[in-house]
C-alpha cells in the first residue's frame, strides 16, 4: 500500500535537457521527467515550475503534446526572480513541476474550420503547443493563418521556425513589427494592422490569441469587424496563478480564477467581466 | 439533537483533562476592549462576556506562516510538511463558526488543500453564544446569527454558573464526557437557551442592513461604476489590516528560504491580502489592480459577491473586525453596502 502522504504542493523532479537562446532576454528550456512520462498536457495549460532555493512560478507549456515522449519545452523572458534563476541552469540540472494546470484550447472546436492564431510578442510561446498540435493533425483543419506581432525585429523569438512555416503550404503567415530598423523590410505596425490583410470567412474562422494585456481590447474589436462572433474567439490571459489549485487569490479576475477557470477562456464567457480584458 | 447542561464548576475539571491531549484555547480579556482566544491554564479567568476575539479563528487552521514543503536543492526532491496539533477552540461565536465553514467549503473545492484539511480535522470548534455585541458587529443581519454544523460542541450560558451544552459531532460528546456522567438539559434550560439566543440577538439587531442580505450579491452586480469606492478608497494605505483581521479572508503567498548551507529549503505560504499593491503584480511589473480603487472594489465584491456566487453565502460575516481594524476608517461592509443600497434605491 502506497502510503505516501499526498499534497498538490509537492512538485516533482524535471531535468533540464536542452536550453536554446531565442533573443536578448528569451531562452526556450527542454526539460524532460523523471519518472519517464510524457508530461499530457493539452495546447495552452500552464506548469508551475521550481528552482528550489529561489521560488516557484507559472509558465505556458510551449511544445505541443507529446504522447510517447516524456519531454516539454517552456520559453521564458528574463525578468524576475525565478525566470534569472532559471537561465543560470545548464543541462542536467534538475527543478521542481507542479501541473499540467488550467483550461486548454478547444481543439475538437476547431476541426474543419479554418484557424486564426493571432501571436502578439510572447504570446507566441503558448500558442506554437496549439499550432504544432493542429499542424500534426493538418488535415483534420481547413485554412490556418498565423499573424506575430513583435514591438521591434530584435525581439522576434522563433525567427527561424516562423521563417519556414511561412515557407510551409500549410500556414499562412504574416508578421509585423511596431518600430522597425534597418533589418526589417516587413509590415510595420501594431498587430491589428495585420487583421484587415487576411481575407478571412468569419462563420468559419476560430480565433486563438495570446499577447499582452494592452493588445486583447483592439485585437478583439478588429476580429469583431471582421464579423467573427464572440463565441468564435478563445484567448489566454495571464494573471499571477501562485498556487495553480483555485486558492490563494493572486489569479482573480473578478470571480473567476484564472488557474482553474482559464487560462484559455472563450471571449463569450468574460466579455461581461470588467476585470477581464 | 442531544443537549446536556454543565455547571461551571465542572469546567477546570474539563478543561484540565482535554488540555492534556490538546492545545486548549479560551476566550480571555487581554487589556479593556480587547479579548483573544488564547492558550488555557488553570485559574485563567475565562472572559464570557467578550464581544469578539480581536484575532479570528482562521490563524489556527490556516497560520499566518505555514510549511508547506521541504526540499533538497541538491537533489530536487520535495517533501509535504503536515502539521495538526490537536487542538480545541472553546468559545467561537457562530458568525466565526459561519467563518470557520466557508473556509473548510472553499480549501476542500477542487484539490483539496491537505494541510488546511488535516488542521481542520485535528480541530475541535466549541461554539459559544454571545452575551455581548460588538460596537462594530452586525451579524445578525448578513445571516450569521446561526450555524447549523461546524461545531463539535454549541455552548449556551444559561445561568450565572450552567450552561447548555448541544452535541456536534460524537468527537464533541466523547469530550464533553470525559470529566464522568453527563445531565440531559431539562426542557427548563433548553427554554433557558432559546431565551438567551433572543437576548443576544435583540441586541444585535442594533447595526443592521437595511435590505435582506440576499441581494447584496445583485446590489453589487449593479455597482461597480459607483463613485463609493473611489471615496473611500482616497484614504486607504494599503495596509491590509482589514484582510488580516477578516475571518473568511484566506488569500496567501507562497515563498521559501534555504538553510544556511544552502541544501535544504522550506517552501511556506504567508498570508497574503488583496489590498496590498502588489497583489495582483506579475512578472514585468504589470498591475492588474494597480489603484487603491481597484482593489477596495475587489474585497467587496469578494465578501458581497464572488463568495455569494460560488456558495451561496456573504463572504462577510459580520464581525465587524476590519471595522475595528481600518486606521483610515473606511473598512465597513455594513456602510458601504447600506450606502449602495440607498444609491440604488430608487431602482428598487
Amino acid at each position: 500500500m502506497n502510503t505516501k502522504p499526498f499534497s498538490p504542493y509537492v512538485p516533482r523532479p524535471v531535468t533540464l535537457v536542452e536550453k536554446t537562446k531565442l533573443s536578448d532576454f528569451v531562452t526556450r528550456f527542454t526539460f524532460e521527467q523523471d519518472n519517464g512520462r510524457p508530461l499530457a498536457h493539452k495546447p495552452g495549460q500552464f506548469v508551475n515550475l521550481s528552482v528550489y532555493g529561489v521560488g516557484e512560478a507559472p509558465f505556458s507549456i510551449s511544445s505541443p503534446p507529446r504522447r510517447t515522449h516524456n519531454s516539454f519545452e517552456i520559453a521564458v523572458r528574463k525578468i524576475g526572480v525565478v525566470t534569472s534563476a532559471l537561465h543560470e541552469l545548464e543541462p542536467g540540472a534538475k527543478v521542481g513541476l507542479r501541473g499540467p494546470y488550467g483550461t486548454s484550447f478547444p481543439v475538437m472546436k476547431f476541426v474543419g474550420k479554418d484557424i486564426l492564431i493571432i501571436a502578439g510578442g510572447l504570446g507566441y510561446i503558448p500558442l506554437r503547443s496549439l499550432l504544432f498540435y493542429q499542424l500534426r493533425h493538418r488535415e483534420e483543419f481547413n485554412r490556418m493563418v498565423l499573424m506575430v506581432g513583435t514591438r521591434e525585429p530584435k525581439e522576434r523569438i522563433f525567427v527561424d521556425e516562423i521563417a519556414e512555416l511561412a515557407k510551409s503550404a500549410d500556414v499562412e503567415v504574416l508578421e509585423t513589427v511596431d518600430v522597425p530598423d534597418s533589418t526589417w523590410n516587413g509590415n510595420v505596425g501594431v498587430i491589428t494592422t495585420l487583421l484587415p490583410k487576411a481575407e478571412l470567412d468569419p462563420g468559419n474562422t476560430y480565433v486563438a490569441m495570446v499577447g499582452p494585456p494592452i493588445m486583447y481590447r483592439f485585437v478583439i474589436a478588429e476580429c469583431r469587424k471582421k464579423g467573427i462572433a464572440s463565441d468564435q474567439i478563445f484567448v489566454s490571459l495571464e494573471r499571477k496563478m501562485k498556487c495553480g489549485l483555485g486558492k490563494c487569490g493572486h489569479c482573480q479576475i473578478n470571480e473567476l480564477s484564472t488557474c482553474i477557470d482559464g487560462p484559455v477562456f472563450c471571449y463569450t464567457d468574460i466579455e461581461a467581466y470588467q476585470e477581464a480584458i | 439533537m442531544t443537549t446536556y447542561t454543565v455547571y461551571k464548576e465542572q469546567l477546570p475539571g474539563l478543561f484540565a483533562k482535554w488540555s492534556r491531549e490538546h492545545a486548549l484555547y479560551v476566550p480571555a480579556r487581554l487589556r479593556e476592549g480587547f479579548y483573544d482566544l488564547v492558550p488555557w491554564r488553570p485559574g485563567l479567568e475565562i472572559a464570557w462576556e467578550f464581544d469578539v476575539a480581536y484575532n479570528s479563528p482562521k490563524r489556527f487552521l490556516m497560520p499566518p506562516h505555514e510549511p508547506l514543503i521541504t526540499f533538497n536543492r541538491k537533489t530536487c526532491e520535495a517533501a509535504p510538511v503536515f502539521e495538526a496539533p490537536r487542538q480545541i477552540l472553546f468559545g467561537v461565536h457562530p458568525y466565526d463558526v459561519k467563518a470557520v465553514n466557508q473556509l473548510d467549503q472553499i480549501m476542500e473545492a477542487g484539490a483539496p488543500d491537505q494541510n488546511y484539511m488535516r488542521r481542520r480535522e485535528a480541530t475541535v470548534v466549541m461554539a459559544y453564544e454571545p452575551l455581548t455585541v460588538s460596537s462594530t458587529a452586525f451579524w445578525s443581519s448578513v445571516g450569521a446569527a446561526n450555524v447549523a454544523h461546524g461545531y463539535d460542541l454549541y455552548w449556551t450560558k444559561i445561568g450565572p454558573a450552567s450552561f447548555t451544552v448541544e452535541v456536534g459531532s460524537v468527537r464533541g460528546e466523547e469530550l464533553l464526557g470525559m470529566d464522568g456522567p453527563l445531565l440531559p438539559s431539562t426542557p427548563g434550560d433548553k427554554e433557558g437557551a432559546r431565551r438567551a439566543k433572543a437576548r443576544i440577538l435583540a441586541k444585535a439587531h442594533r447595526l443592521s442592513l437595511r435590505y435582506n442580505w440576499e441581494e447584496t450579491p445583485r446590489l453589487l452586480a449593479k455597482s461597480w461604476d459607483s463613485p463609493i469606492w473611489r471615496r473611500y478608497s482616497q484614504m486607504c494605505l494599503a495596509c491590509g489590516s482589514c484582510n488580516i483581521v477578516c475571518p473568511t479572508c484566506y488569500c496567501f503567498d507562497i515563498r521559501e528560504e534555504a538553510d544556511d548551507q544552502l541544501e535544504q529549503g522550506v517552501r511556506y505560504r504567508e498570508w497574503d491580502g488583496c489590498m496590498l499593491e502588489s497583489f495582483a503584480k506579475v512578472a514585468g511589473n504589470h498591475n492588474f489592480r494597480p489603484k487603491a480603487q481597484d482593489r477596495y472594489r475587489h474585497r467587496y465584491f469578494r465578501k458581497g459577491k464572488y463568495i455569494y456566487d460560488k456558495i451561496g453565502e456573504l463572504g462577510c460575516v459580520g464581525c465587524g473586525r476590519c471595522v475595528r481594524a481600518c486606521t483610515a476608517g473606511i473598512a465597513n461592509p455594513l456602510k458601504v453596502f447600506n450606502e449602495l443600497w440607498e444609491e440604488a434605491a430608487h431602482e428598487y
